[in-house]
């Protein structure tokens, strides 16, 4: 019993932790519409600011955490100001997840260079030793923790339900066009909002870091964590997100203690999914919804990328004789760079078909990259079979999973289905790392051997890139057809508007179904390519941070342009093995490139290239 | 036979009637006017007539068929086709890919076939686009083609809406305030556009506030007032129908 009682303590401190990211999220979310990834980023930035104002300036701890929270504000108030409210009068609600995905990804870059990629671990405001509570053992952090989420709820509520102040944000969360009409200043409380969330993130990592180990990527499990909680619980309410945290907490703890900490996350991914099938708008609901027959007008996609027929042409034809004149005029680190970046692209290209033209956001591709390379590697190692066969089995798994997880989240919006992916891909990270008989586990899966079709073995560096040189060609003459027809038109009709596209009788459900189906298998072949290219497959190759980067290079190549990722993955692949001494900036650089495209640059680089051609 | 049934729709919104109880027919290949001053219940109509959202009671039969439970989909698959009231035209397409979509439910070449470029297939997508250039060009759009469609003018965007819809080969169209936003010129295009449209055979109904342009084109007019209909007839008696001329043409004399 007194166990019992014990895991339940700790699953409310842990959830704890988790309802004060969730109510970040759900302050931004209800003022502004937008999930903001960026939300743990805050955490960790606050954190490691009062870590170095205690040691490096000597301040108190006390002082050291109120510099923090300030200088967290602040920065937030910047990066708001220059970026996030500007995007909400002008980006789709899909683009700005994207854009926050690009904060998250700036703050990670900020802190590595500035803190290194080193884990720090925190001294605890008031000491190591437990204090014993009625035959419990409480750590003290746990109890600061439990505290300052305590406050800050109590605080919120008061400033929500009490004050001018509060009334205006409960307003812009009602309705932004009425407020505005009496004399509600928007902007100012969108920016407020994200300010307000910053300052939570910021005194969250303050108390949060002592009872965790810390490093520049822990704000994107933190805003994995409060993301998945909030969407349990409910994100358009704060009772919803606490609720969320705290059950998200328990769950943890408990699985951790009867059945395995390796499936602990599995299991509270199993709970999200669960919730989403059965309740998408979380455990506890929000505002009502909208008219549906009427468009959000001002923040629609508008742009047309077209390269005219003869440059479209004169322009494959340079480039497929640069790719097959290339490898011989490059060194063998630059060859291997080049190959990887082929590879990706080959991943690319679906998300792009499902992203770029179908406007379905995907967070979990590199789960299927993950399926394909480990079936890859498994097949061929464990059971001798050919290359060939195992790549065609780990697509077959793929494609099953493709369309359980599309049965499951294609009922569900744009930010539900991001959600469900993500889920998807933090599923298979676990399922990577705790099934270590297939694949090694946490070490990875060592002795792929060489690809080979009828006996040829595709051994060297240059055999493997005219192989995936091949297959990217292919990939890309039958994208190209299908983006030019019928289904392509409607992918990208569905996009914008699907409620018009099905008033012109085009099926909905199965052109995101084979939008889907084709970013799964792309990005499985494009796994096993992977892995034997590099003859080894770790879970940190294609977890969920690859995930992300997918997403950045899709999104500053040009999404819904079909030669677009290429830039993005040779700029976020060759650049950095070409430049090695600037690795270090690449994080911080892709996360500034991100942000920068989704609101400069809304094709991407490829979309400024067309538009300079065409003049 | 009638081309479209409605019997006795209902739709509460909350507190507000929006359909009372209505039930019309459409006669095939006729031009039928839907009329009633805003708020009325119109587009609430259209939307329950496509099933956007659920009937809180009452059947609508397309062809003798049963539209309930139906996805907006299907039945714009069965050639049930309509626009909206504020032109939603694709962002991010050209106007001529606009047009194309519209055609996509009779497409007879499916994703593999065009991933292989197999030449059926391209000959196809080439004599859909000399098709949509042809109507295109019956409103002067054929020029236009290749720009973005939300660059187009707002009553250019509303002609390539119904353009896009005549693409799908309707068999029934309902037209949303098509003339909303429209120029003198425009209308007059779009006038005989719907008069050809109707000598093609395709039955037709449209929304429409301008009252002489109704009498003109239409040969049928059903008329609503605050979610109820309180007339349906030819266009010489709904001009003297008292309770019309007292909900209605009262404040906009013809
Ligand atoms: N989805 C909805 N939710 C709530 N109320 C709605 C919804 N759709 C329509 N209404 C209400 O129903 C009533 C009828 O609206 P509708 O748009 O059908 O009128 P209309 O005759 O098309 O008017 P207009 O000439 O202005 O287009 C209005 O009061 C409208 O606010
Ligand atoms: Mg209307």
């Amino acid at each position: 019993m007194t166990e019992l009682i014990q895991i339940v303590v700790g699953g409310i401190m842990q959830g704890s932790i988790f309802a004060l990211l969730a109510m970040g999220f759900s302050l931004v979310y209800r003022v502004t519409g937008v999930i903001n990834l960026a939300q743990g980023g805050f955490c960790t930035l606050g954190a490691l600011l009062g870590f170095s104002m205690q040691s490096r300036l000597g301040l108190p701890p006390a002082l050291a955490a109120l510099g923090a929270v300030l200088v967290t504000s602040a920065f937030a108030a910047l990066v708001g100001r220059v970026t996030f409210v500007p995007g909400l009068s002008r980006l789709t609600n899909s683009n700005m997840l994207m854009m926050s995905a690009g904060l998250l990804t700036l703050f990670e870059g900020l802190v590595l260079v500035v803190w290194g990629s080193q884990p720090y671990a925190l001294p605890p405001f008031s000491g190591e030793r437990p204090i014993a509570v009625a035959g419990l053992l409480l750590p003290t952090q746990g109890i600061w923790v439990m505290g300052v989420t305590f406050v800050i709820i109590v605080g919120l509520w008061y400033m929500l339900a009490r004050t001018r102040l509060g009334q205006s944000l409960r307003a812009c969360a009602e309705n932004p066009t009425a407020a505005r009409l009496v004399g509600v200043d928007v902007a100012r409380m969108q920016l407020f909002s994200f300010v307000l969330a910053g300052a939570i993130g910021a005194v969250a990592g303050v108390v949060v870091g002592p009872a965790i180990s810390l490093q520049f990527d822990t704000g994107r499990l933190l805003t994995i964590s409060g993301f998945v909680a909030v969407a349990i619980g409910g994100i358009a309410s704060f009772p919803g997100a606490i609720a969320g945290g705290l059950l998200l907490g328990l769950v943890g703890q408990l699985a951790t203690a009867y059945v395995s900490s390796l499936f602990s996350n599995a299991l509270a991914l199993g709970l999200l999914l669960i919730v989403l099938i059965w309740r998408p708008s979380g455990l506890i609901r929000g505002a009502a919804g909208r008219r549906q027959d009427v468009r959000d007008e001002a923040r629609v996609w508008t742009h047309v990328t077209r390269l005219s027929a003869r440059t479209a042409w004169i322009g494959a034809f340079v480039l497929l004789v640069a790719g097959l004149v290339l490898p011989w005029v490059l060194d063998a680190g630059l060859l291997g760079a080049l190959i990887i970046t082929l590879i990706l692209f080959i991943t690319l290209i679906g998300l792009d078909v499902l992203m770029g033209y179908g406007g379905q956001i995907s967070l979990g591709q590199a789960g299927f990259m993950a399926i394909g390379g480990y079936a890859a590697g498994y097949f061929t190692t464990a059971h001798d079979w050919p290359p060939v066969l195992a790549i065609l089995a780990g697509i077959g798994i793929s494609l099953v999973c493709a369309m359980i997880l599309a049965g499951v989240t294609l009922r569900l919006r744009g930010l539900y289905m991001a959600l469900a992916t993500l889920a998807f891909g933090l599923l298979i990270d676990s399922c990577a790392i705790g099934f270590d008989d297939i694949t090694g586990g946490p070490s990875g899966l060592v002795g792929i051997g060489d690809f080979d079709l009828f006996g040829f073995a595709f051994d060297t560096p240059l055999r493997m890139y005219y192989l995936v040189l091949g297959v990217v060609v292919l990939v890309l003459v039958a994208m190209a057809g299908a983006m030019r027809s019928g289904f392509g038109r409607a992918l990208q009709a569905i996009r914008t508007d699907p409620l018009a596209a099905a008033a012109l009788g085009v099926n909905v459900v199965g052109c995101k179904m084979a939008a889907f189906a084709i970013s799964a298998v792309l990005a499985s072949l494009a796994g096993s390519l992977y892995a034997f290219q590099f003859h080894f497959l770790s879970p940190d190759m294609v977890g969920t941070p690859r995930s992300l980067e997918l997403v950045s290079m899709l999104v500053i190549g040009g999404e819904g342009t079909l030669l677009g990722p290429l830039l993005g993955s040779a700029l976020l692949t060759v650049l950095p093995t070409a430049f090695q001494p600037l690795a270090l900036y690449k994080t911080l650089a892709s996360g500034v490139l991100l942000a920068g495209c989704s609101l400069y640059l809304p094709q991407g680089m490829f979309g400024a290239l067309t538009r300079v051609l065409r003049r | 036979m009638s081309a479209l049934r409605v019997q006795n729709l209902s739709k509460r919104f909350g507190g507000l009637l929006a359909t009372n109880d209505v039930s019309f027919d459409v006669a095939e290949h006729s031009l039928t006017a839907l009329i009633g001053p805003n708020g009325a219940g119109k587009t609430t109509l259209f939307n329950l007539i496509t099933n956007l959202f659920a009937p809180d009671s009452g059947v609508v039969e397309f062809n003798g068929i049963s539209l309930a439970g139906l996805s907006p989909g299907r039945i714009a698959k069965m050639g049930l086709i309509r626009t909206f009231q504020t032109a939603r035209v694709f962002p991010g397409m050209t106007v001529l890919e606009n047009v194309l979509c519209g055609r996509h439910r009779l497409l007879g070449h499916g994703l593999f076939e065009n991933m292989m470029w197999l030449p059926g297939a391209r000959a196809e997508e080439r004599r859909l686009a000399t098709q949509a250039l042809a109507l295109l060009d019956l409103v002067g759009l054929a020029d236009q083609a290749e720009r973005s469609a939300t660059d187009l003018p707002m009553g250019a965007q509303k002609l390539l809406e119904v353009i896009r819809a005549l693409m799908a080969q309707p068999r029934l169209l309902l037209l949303d305030e098509p003339a909303a936003g429209l120029n003198d010129t425009e209308t007059a295009e779009l006038a005989s556009l719907l008069r050809a449209v109707r000598a093609c055979g395709v039955t037709v109904m449209v929304v429409e506030h301008n009252m002489s342009l109704v009498m003109t084109i239409a040969d049928h007019v059903v008329v609503v007032e605050a979610g109820g209909l309180i007339a349906a007839g030819p266009p010489s008696e709904i001009q003297v129908n008292p309770r019309v001329i007292a909900a209605y043409l009262g404040e906009e004399p013809v």
